[in-house]
């Protein structure tokens, strides 16, 4: 140790032990001056007459089950052009009629709610729907001289059923045209049973009710989320 | 604060969960440190209807596009690509499906539990292709053992070389008709039909957070920082050894550093391949981030058992699970493909998917009824070959949220796994054919690559440093105090789910480095 380090070193262990001797006989030395009192910690800047949280612990919830739109309100369609929309709409009415006491496909708002999600969707989706409606209204007019949408439903069997296939999940038919009418299927009739007025209609013990899902919520949520692959445009890969 | 840690552990699931029991236990304490959060399921999930969520129960439009197994409902529980990017050529897409909750995948698995046998450990012994791994059937099986204990793993001996017995809790009852007829027609053609082997786990779980974690912290040697992503590994040039892993807070973004004597990688085969090659260390050989396997799925088909039909269905005829371990190659030899795969085998009570049947309206209503209860379903596990050119990278081009390098995948499926699904399928069909059954659709299309979400090597294992990453003991050739101990090591894929591999690899690895710890050697 470096003497002046040894001698601090010392002086400390002294100060050390008179302190300890002062707490075991305080009455032989000078009280010390007592230490500076911490100032009160500055109050926050009140928000108001009251703190905005106050009595919010308390507050019971709403005696409420939140509505969900579709109970009372209309999509706004916005993607499908006219003729393109009465197709589907057509086909919705034709491949899922109301049937045993379930609603049907128009009844759920399932052409409507395509729509949406289609309008939402990537663009090789969107393509699949734009040009499967446009060939289902084009082959009708051809073979029937109709509108897709003026069939009846012999005439839309002989346009729809040609093209019907069994197949796996995630394996929907390669050709443009299959994958239209099954995939326009899956998609219309999942979105029919997961529908509200479906659930509505069924009774509960119904084995073609929707049961429940276990919902996950974003899990402590990155707050400063963004999309990593901006400025990734014309790059040499696919970003995943 | 502490200067150092004994052992760091990256990653949380079934191996970095297996390292903390084995070496807390043994008295060494550990940090883990996890990219993602603790999730409380009573905090973060609820029962809702389809129709409550924002997009009727479809998965939202553009994002997971290669999580086929998302939907709505658990949609936040997959690492979203946007955020944490891959790249890949366009031609030879990849499914790269992860999870960064605190425990990993090991949350979500389909706890089939199988051992690896010395047709896979030796597999270059048999056929000559690729190599044998520097261990074999005989130095895992103590420690498969004991996991099947902890996992409470259920079956029934089959005494199949290629598919090896293990520490079984019973399997209850008798399994359903449909699937004993199954079993006599696949033993007429040589195809060994056997009951299923599951993971019970504890109160239906069988996950690193409820049989693994909870024991590592009894022992009040381990702590734990969740949401935190490791940027990097530092060596000490002076030593060699890995000194100190630097994270970001994925929250906050603050930049951080801990020092550790050890560390152990336990971060799932591709992120820590990707955190050791963004390191630039390990990497004497060359070898890392070569020879990607995975198992080929997604081919199959489905039936229906006529006597299951018009409200017929009973659980004595149509319940039932099955495993269809790898036959060929065992006794004969395949001209047009190496190695095997297995089946997965199902039969069920419930109602039928709508696909199959070419039918709508009316007439779908009436066979979805007439069919409920009637499906048996054949899909494929296939063991995918290790080629030197199936490889990761990284890309200079492209960063995650935290500006980390991301990784460019680089794999596709060959011949060799394309005529595999195909026998898979057209044996299926003869079988249940010849079992009375109807065929009602099949594919022979494997799923992309990664699909199984059971990538694996990368960081192969192996005797001579110069032609693999680590040792046998999951030990990097270059840097003794650094262990890989999750599905990075492979050498071969097999058919098997990999969890029981993993979770032994990761006993015995922990084992020796806590043996090594207790002589002073690290």
């Amino acid at each position: 140790m470096q003497r002046r380090e040894f001698v601090k070193a010392m002086l400390a262990a002294s100060v050390s032990a008179r302190t300890m001797m002062g707490q075991n006989a305080p009455a032989l030395v000078t009280p010390a001056t007592p230490p500076p009192i911490p100032p009160k910690a500055a109050p926050l800047p009140a928000p108001g007459p009251v703190p905005w949280m106050r009595g919010l612990l308390d507050a019971k919830p709403l005696p409420m089950t939140p509505l969900v739109p579709d109970a009372v309100a209309h999509t706004q369609t916005r993607f499908f052009t006219r003729q393109q929309f009465a197709t589907l709409r057509q086909l919705c009415e034709v491949l899922m009629p109301p049937l045993k006491g379930a609603p049907g496909a128009i009844d759920a708002g399932t052409p409507e709610f395509l729509d949406f999600l289609i309008s939402v969707s990537p663009a090789d989706t969107q393509k699949v729907y734009v040009d499967g409606l446009d060939r289902l209204d084009a082959e009708a007019r051809q073979k029937f001289d109709l509108p897709f949408a003026g069939v009846d439903l012999q005439q839309a069997d002989a346009l729809i059923r040609p093209w019907l296939r069994t197949w796996m999940t995630d394996h929907p038919p390669t050709d443009p045209h299959e994958r239209f009418i099954n995939l326009a299927h899956s998609d219309i009739r999942t979105a029919t049973i997961n529908s509200k007025p479906w659930s509505d209609a069924l009774p509960e013990n119904d084995d073609r009710r929707m049961e429940q899902g276990l919902y996950w919520y974003p899990v402590n949520p990155d707050l400063q989320r963004r999309d990593s692959r901006k400025g990734l445009e014309g790059s040499r890969h696919n970003v995943g | 604060m502490l200067d150092e840690v004994d052992v760091l552990i990256i990653g949380s699931g079934h191996s970095g969960g297996m390292a903390a029991k084995v070496l807390t236990e043994k008295g060494i304490s550990c940090v883990m440190l996890n990219a993602g959060p603790v999730a409380d399921i009573r905090k973060d999930t609820e029962l809702r209807q389809a129709f409550t969520l924002p997009y009727r129960g479809f998965r939202q439009p553009g994002q997971l596009p290669h999580v086929f197994q998302a939907n709505e409902f658990n949609a936040n529980t997959w690492v979203d690509e946007k955020e944490v990017p891959y790249t890949y050529a366009p031609a030879s897409p990849y499914n790269w499906v992860r999870v960064r909750l605190f425990g990993g995948r090991s949350l979500f698995w389909s706890r089939q539990s199988f051992r690896l046998s010395d047709y896979e450990f030796k597999a270059k012994s048999r056929d000559g292709f690729g190599d044998d791994w520097p261990i074999s059937l005989a130095d895992l099986a103590p420690y498969y053992s004991r996991v099947e204990e902890i996992f409470r793993v259920e079956g029934e001996a089959a005494g199949l070389p290629q598919f090896p017995d293990g520490n079984f809790v019973p399997l209850e009852g008798p399994w359903g008709g449909a699937m004993e007829r199954f079993r006599k027609v696949g033993e007429q053609r040589g195809v060994p039909v056997c009951r299923q082997r599951t993971s019970l786990g504890v109160n239906g779980l069988a996950s690193s957070i409820n049989l693994l974690l909870p024991d590592a912290f009894e022992t009040g040697k381990l702590e734990a920082i969740p949401n935190v992503v490791v940027r990097e590994l530092r060596v000490n040039p002076a030593t060699g050894l890995v000194r100190e892993a630097h994270f970001v807070d994925r929250i906050s973004r603050r930049e951080m550093s801990i020092k550790a004597r050890v560390v152990v990688l336990a971060a799932g085969t591709l992120e820590s391949t990707r955190l050791l090659l963004n390191s630039k260390i390990a990497n004497s050989s060359g070898v890392m981030g070569h020879y990607l396997i995975d198992q080929i799925y997604g081919a199959g088909i489905v039936c229906s058992v006529p006597e299951a039909r018009d409200g017929k269905s009973t659980r004595e005829l149509m319940e039932g699970a099955a495993i269809v371990p790898r036959f060929r190659n065992i006794q004969t030899k395949e001209k047009d493909f190496l190695r095997g795969y297995a089946l997965n085998v199902s039969s069920s009570t419930h109602p039928m998917d709508p696909k199959n049947f070419a039918a709508y309206g009316r007439e779908l209503e009436e066979k979805l009824e007439s069919y409920s209860g009637s499906g048996f379903h054949v899909g494929i596990m296939g063991e995918v070959l290790a080629h030197y050119d199936h490889c990761v990278s990284i890309d200079k081009h492209a960063v995650d949220a935290w500006g980390i390098p991301a990784l460019h995948i680089d794999t596709r499926y060959t011949d060799n796994e394309f005529n595999m699904a195909r026998d898979a399928v057209d044996t299926s069909t003869e079988l249940a054919h010849m079992a009375g059954f109807e065929l009602l659709a099949k594919n022979y299309d494997p799923n992309p690559p990664g699909y199984s979400i059971h990538e694996l090597g990368t960081c192969r294992m192996g005797d001579d440093p110069k032609t693999s990453v680590l040792n046998k003991w999951c030990q990097s050739h270059d840097i003794k105090n650094l262990f890989v101990v999750d599905g990075s090591s492979f050498v071969s894929s097999g058919w098997q789910n990999p969890t029981m591999t993993i979770l032994a690899l990761a006993m015995r690895s922990s084992e020796y480095l806590a043996e090594q710890m207790r002589q002073r050697n690290m």
